[in-house]
């Protein structure tokens, strides 16, 4: 194996076009250093990338732009982010310790596609799309179509992720991100859900944003649950036929961790919280 | 298949500047305590989950057992050697001792780190932030209840570490 820095985003895709998918890229590092020395991966070269100031900018506007090498940490730490992103930062505030969150990275997080990846479900109600660069050019991907199946994305060989594009939380919505696991810390989700309602003068759900990790191979969107619960007032039949569509779009896993009955059976309680909070939050 | 190469790297370690060459994938962890000989930093799961290894990159606690050393370039680490000066223990370490927060002692120096990266930041955190920075550093023996008194005696003395 090889270790190649790269200083500036010219370097960065100069060394992924000439090495391709011999190349992997390292930010902070605790997601590819666990697979590295744990055999999972075997790359020709690790891309250090680390130092590179323009995947660093970040700022809050009408639509925020991050830039991959955002860590956890700054994202659970920000004031203007937890203004702007609640759940979003406190999905960042759950991924590992201090340790964890001080160097991995929002970037990180997404092109590992962990279906437990905990920033995915948030990024998701955010309607967030990813650039994607090489020399050949550069693209944008919404985020819904950037997952394509656990640890699988769209980015090319030769392709760096460099920008995150999503919408702050507008006036009159309210956001969540609530997470189970057995232990309040250091958790891997067992089922991890966002949920972005936004309510008209009237009190009924104008907007639904709804997404989940670790309840199918990849964090999704759930456009029926959505659905279920525009037009309601959050009335008991309207929670239940959108749990019922969480349902229906759900294919979790046994593990160690907890039973895909267990899963399956906690989306309705999860999401009446979730929704109940938003509306909450919305509201004050 | 390309060849394991060394890479070139410059850092400082408790204010000592260093010039190795390590394998790409060489961690923190190996090179403090197999290579610079500083074994106070402890490997206990190697999966970024104890907290064991914690030291300081540029002020931030990381996990060494998972930091590419080859990633170092230019920046500064701190371990438990450097938070006693001439031999005599910094006040945390001094506090641990009085508030019997040390049992067997293997997990101390990654609380100690983390303990002092949360104290520059802000030398006087409420308790609830105490907690919060400590999620990811794990004690077997004490629990954490001598640890969080020993840090509240610090913070109630006004001084940083």
């Amino acid at each position: 194996m090889r270790f190649r820095r790269a200083r500036t985003l010219d370097e960065a895709l100069d060394l992924l076009a000439e090495l391709g998918d011999e190349a992997q890229i390292l930010a902070g590092g605790t997601d590819v250093m666990i697979q590295y020395l744990d055999g999972q991966i075997a790359p020709g070269t690790l891309v250090h990338i680390e130092g590179v100031e323009e995947l660093a900018m970040a700022s809050v506007n009408h639509r925020t732009t991050l830039g991959p090498l955002t860590t956890h940490r700054t994202l659970a730490t920000d004031d203007a982010f937890a203004t702007a992103h609640p759940a979003l930062a406190a999905s960042a505030g759950t991924v590992g310790g201090w340790q964890t969150q001080a160097v991995g990275t929002i970037g990180g997080n997404i092109c590992n596609a962990s279906p437990a990846a905990d920033t995915a479900p948030p990024l998701l109600v955010a309607d967030t799309e990813v650039t994607l660069t090489s020399r050949r050019g550069e693209r944008r991907v919404p985020l819904t179509d950037f997952f394509l199946e656990r640890r699988r994305t769209a980015l090319e060989p030769d392709e760096l992720l460099t920008a995150i594009d999503l919408d702050p939380l507008p006036t009159g919505a309210g956001e969540v991100y609530l997470k189970i696991g057995r232990r309040g810390a250091m958790e891997v989700a067992l089922v991890g859900l966002a949920v972005r309602l936004g309510f008209a003068g009237d009190g009924t759900v104008a907007s639904a944003g709804i997404a989940l990790c670790s309840i199918a191979p990849t964090p999704r969107r759930m456009p029926d649950a959505e659905a279920a619960l525009i037009g309601s007032r959050l009335e008991s039949g309207a929670l239940d036929a959108a749990a019922e569509a969480l349902r229906a779009a759900a294919s979790p896993i046994d593990d160690a961790r907890a039973s895909a009955a267990y899963r399956i059976r906690i989306l309705r309680g999860l999401l009446e919280r979730a929704a109940l909070q938003c509306r909450e939050a919305a509201t004050r | 298949m390309t060849a394991e190469t060394q890479v070139a790297v410059a850092f400082g370690v408790n204010g000592v500047a260093q010039r190795l060459e390590v394998g790409p994938g060489e961690t923190l962890l190996r090179t403090l305590r197999d290579r610079l000989r500083l074994t106070g930093t402890k490997e206990g799961c190697v999966e970024g989950e104890c907290g064991a290894c914690t030291v300081l990159v540029d002020g931030k606690p990381v996990d060494a057992c998972l930091f590419a050393t080859a990633a170092l370039d230019g920046r500064q680490v701190r371990t438990i050697e450097g938070l006693s000066g001439g031999g005599a223990l910094g006040l945390l370490q001094q506090a641990f001792v009085d508030h019997g927060a040390v049992q067997c002692g293997f997990c101390t120096p990654g609380f100690l780190m983390t303990l002092t990266a949360l104290l520059e930041e802000n030398p006087s955190p409420p308790p609830s932030d105490v907690k919060e920075a400590l999620a990811g550093n794990i004690c077997r023996c004490t629990g954490y209840r001598q640890m969080i008194d020993a840090v509240a005696a610090v913070i109630a003395q006004g001084e940083p570490r």
